[in-house]
């Protein structure tokens, strides 16, 4: 199963015109739990679209949106809310953390208003960051890379299935994007899907496969089994023989129920194999 | 992972609603400090706006029961006349017995009534003369005692006795004859058709005449008195029109309403500086969620629901209302008080009148809904945003 889907996912916005733009045009999009995906592509075409509808931010127009399995296309503003909180974290280029608040109130902002306090939590997700000496600083105390650190332990304070990163690094330096990105892998070592859009080649070099969106059109947006069960070890090799299978499968859109069976297998592979990994990880949480 | 989260939403659902205030206020309280010129600018509006209420209420209530204070009790007697239009030129003892049987609880003075000159020492003025046989129903005395039956002696009213300079014990001169003084009365705060304070009251036995001029009903309050007022004209005047009546209730009624449209008059002013200390809110309060709508995108965004949103930004505007009330509440006290101390003319009594609290009341909650009304409109604007759209900068 995967944490996240889109099958023939389409977005069309009204434009001025008699025209509608199609930001996003039938796109099937599946990343597995652990997989770490960077979307590239030029600017305008639809990246952020992609991710406000990954993340329920935005609905499709047509098409079929699913969260580890359950269809969730259409929900109600509330529903959508509830989802979001649970399943889904948030990481952007600019942080966005709330300047009011402190390190560990920003990270426990989600569950702020529920019953129960998740200091104790927050707390230990910024130690886990190596911000434990940080807790009470407020942003405008921490550096971008801090504050991107407090940003994803903040996404990460309901344990969601689904991490969304809208240019994690676009902010940083080098160094310290490629300190966030080495977070990433820990964040999809547990478990986690990550998903981020970005221009950084940097960003490409850390993600298991590499997607491409142009003009609202993706290419290489479902992984292919055979091959990533192959060489799970060779990322780039997996990349590139994936987009270039998926460009076929494209053409043969016919072949997405074997597609599924396929996936179902892999899942079972991945389990069988990396036993230790994979299912140890969310029992410690 | 999603077990946990359904926990979280589901628990609680009820308690979830007060509870979910606690981090609201926390925040908006934040929220708050950081333009802080801003805020007490806001807050100076509604604290003006609560001191034009409240003062503004506390002095058309002042007023008010000054007046009521110096009306008194008019309103608490009905005099009863013989209707010389039907051919009535006195009450006979039936009558009486048919006005006390007519209003009940009530006490029915009976009155003769004459003119006569009383002096005393040289010293002469004209009295209107009563005969009454209970004095003590209706009147209280100054000096001297007034007596169950009036049996001998004279009772002074105020008004002859300080002109005339005497006191209970010396004597009057009455019509010609030496008449002891037994009681002077209570100086009248008020007015009153019999004035007791230019009368002299002697016994009934005094009087030859065989019926009496008029008849005074005395009732404990206004309300009795209209009471007593309309059972007379039901059961006395049923048949004929044997006696007119003479009532103040609704005179003081009509002075009662105007001072309760005195009163709103002032409060309506009161109110329209308020309505600016609301529209003040109003545009604080869009432009900073105006300033902070990514921050609200991103709360909404990271599973903050409308609702908690909403009472943030509510408890902001909230936050501005009770703090400006508070303040303007504390500057009214302070502003009667000092009023109260530097005008001797000022009845501290009817200031300290606990009626006057009320309008304190009044100006706390118009400051902290001022506050909640103007605050709805931007919250809800804002928690109702779309976060793909807020977070769009």
């Amino acid at each position: 199963m995967y944490s996240v889907e889109l099958r023939g996912a389409v977005k069309r916005y009204p434009g001025g015109g008699a025209e509608p733009v199609v930001a996003l045009d039938d796109v099937d999009f599946a990343v597995r739990p652990g997989e770490f995906v960077a979307v590239v592509g030029p600017s305008g075409s639809g990246k952020s679209t992609l991710l406000n509808v990954l993340g329920l931010l935005d609905d499709p127009t047509e098409g079929q949106r699913l969260l580890v399995g359950t269809d969730v296309t259409s929900l109600s503003v509330a529903e959508r809310t509830a989802a979001r909180k649970e399943s889904i974290g948030f990481v952007f280029q600019d942080f966005h953390l709330l300047p009011t608040l402190t390190a560990v109130e920003n990270v426990a902002l989600p569950t702020a208003f529920d019953p129960g306090d998740a200091t104790g939590r927050a707390a230990s997700l910024l130690e886990r960051f190596g911000l434990g000496d940080r807790l009470t600083h407020e942003p405008t105390e921490l550096s971008g890379g801090q504050k991107q650190r407090v940003a994803i332990a903040r996404s990460l304070i309901n344990e969601p299935e689904v991490l969304l990163a809208d240019e994690p690094t676009g902010n940083l330096d080098t160094e310290t994007g490629e300190s966030i990105l080495a977070e990433f892998e820990r964040v999809k070592s547990e478990g986690v899907a990550v998903i981020a859009v970005t221009h950084d080649p940097l960003v490409e070099e850390y993600a298991d496969r590499v997607v491409e969106l142009t003009d609202g059109v993706l290419v290489g947006g479902v992984p292919d089994d055979s091959v990533s069960d192959d060489s799970g070890s060779d990322e780039s090799m997996a990349d590139d023989s994936g987009s270039d299978d998926s460009g076929s499968d494209d053409s043969g859109s016919d072949d997405s129920g074997s597609d599924d069976s396929g996936s179902d297998e892999s899942m079972a592979d991945d389990s069988g194999s990396g036993t230790s990994g994979s299912t140890s990880i969310p029992e410690a949480k | 992972m999603s077990n946990h989260g359904g926990q979280t939403a589901g628990s609680d659902r009820r308690s979830g609603w007060f509870r979910g205030w606690r981090p609201a206020i926390s925040m908006a309280a934040r929220n708050l400090r950081r333009n802080r010129v801003r805020t007490v600018l806001a807050v100076l509006g509604v604290c003006i706006g609560v001191l034009a209420v409240a003062a503004l209420g506390i002095f058309g209530n002042v007023l008010a029961l000054g007046a009521d204070d110096a009306i008194g009790d008019i309103g608490t007697q009905v005099v009863v006349t013989p209707n010389a239009d039907a051919g009535v030129d006195s009450l006979s003892d039936a009558d009486v017995s048919a006005i006390r049987r007519a209003v009940g609880e009530p006490a029915v003075v009976p009155l003769y009534s004459d003119n006569a000159l009383v002096g005393n020492a040289g010293e002469q003025t004209f009295a209107t003369v009563y005969g009454v046989e209970e004095p003590s129903l209706a009147f209280e005395a100054a000096d001297g005692r007034l007596p169950e039956r009036h049996r001998q002696g004279a009772i002074v009213g105020a008004g002859i006795a300080d002109d005339l300079g005497v006191g209970a014990g010396d004597t009057l001169e009455i019509a010609g004859s030496q008449v002891r003084v037994v009681a002077v009365l209570v100086e009248t705060q008020t007015f009153s058709p019999v004035a007791p304070d230019d009368a002299v009251f002697l016994p009934e036995s005094a009087f030859s005449a065989d019926g009496y001029g008029q008849v005074l009903v005395v009732s404990e309050s206004g309300a009795a008195a209209r009471v007593a007022a309309d059972d007379i004209r039901e059961q006395v005047n049923a048949r004929e029109d044997r006696v007119e009546l003479f009532e103040l209730a609704a005179i003081v009624d009509e002075i009662n309403d105007f001072f309760d449209l005195l009163g709103t008059f002032l409060l309506g002013l009161g109110a329209i500086s308020l309505v600016v200390a609301g529209v003040s809110i109003l545009n604080v309060m869009l432009m900073s969620t105006v300033e902070r709508r990514q921050e609200i995108g991103v709360m909404r965004a990271v599973g903050v629901t409308r609702r908690d949103v909403l009472r943030v930004l509510l408890a902001e505007a909230g936050l501005i209302g009770a703090a400006g009330a508070a303040v303007g509440t504390l500057l009214t006290v302070l502003l009667v008080a000092g009023l109260v101390l530097s005008t001797p003319a000022v009845d501290a009594a009817l200031v300290l009148d606990p009626t006057n609290g009320y309008y304190l009341l009044l100006a706390l909650g118009f400051g902290v809904g001022v506050g909640l009304v103007s605050g709805a409109y931007p919250a809800w604007k804002a928690a109702n945003e779309r976060p793909v759209e807020a977070l769009r900068s």
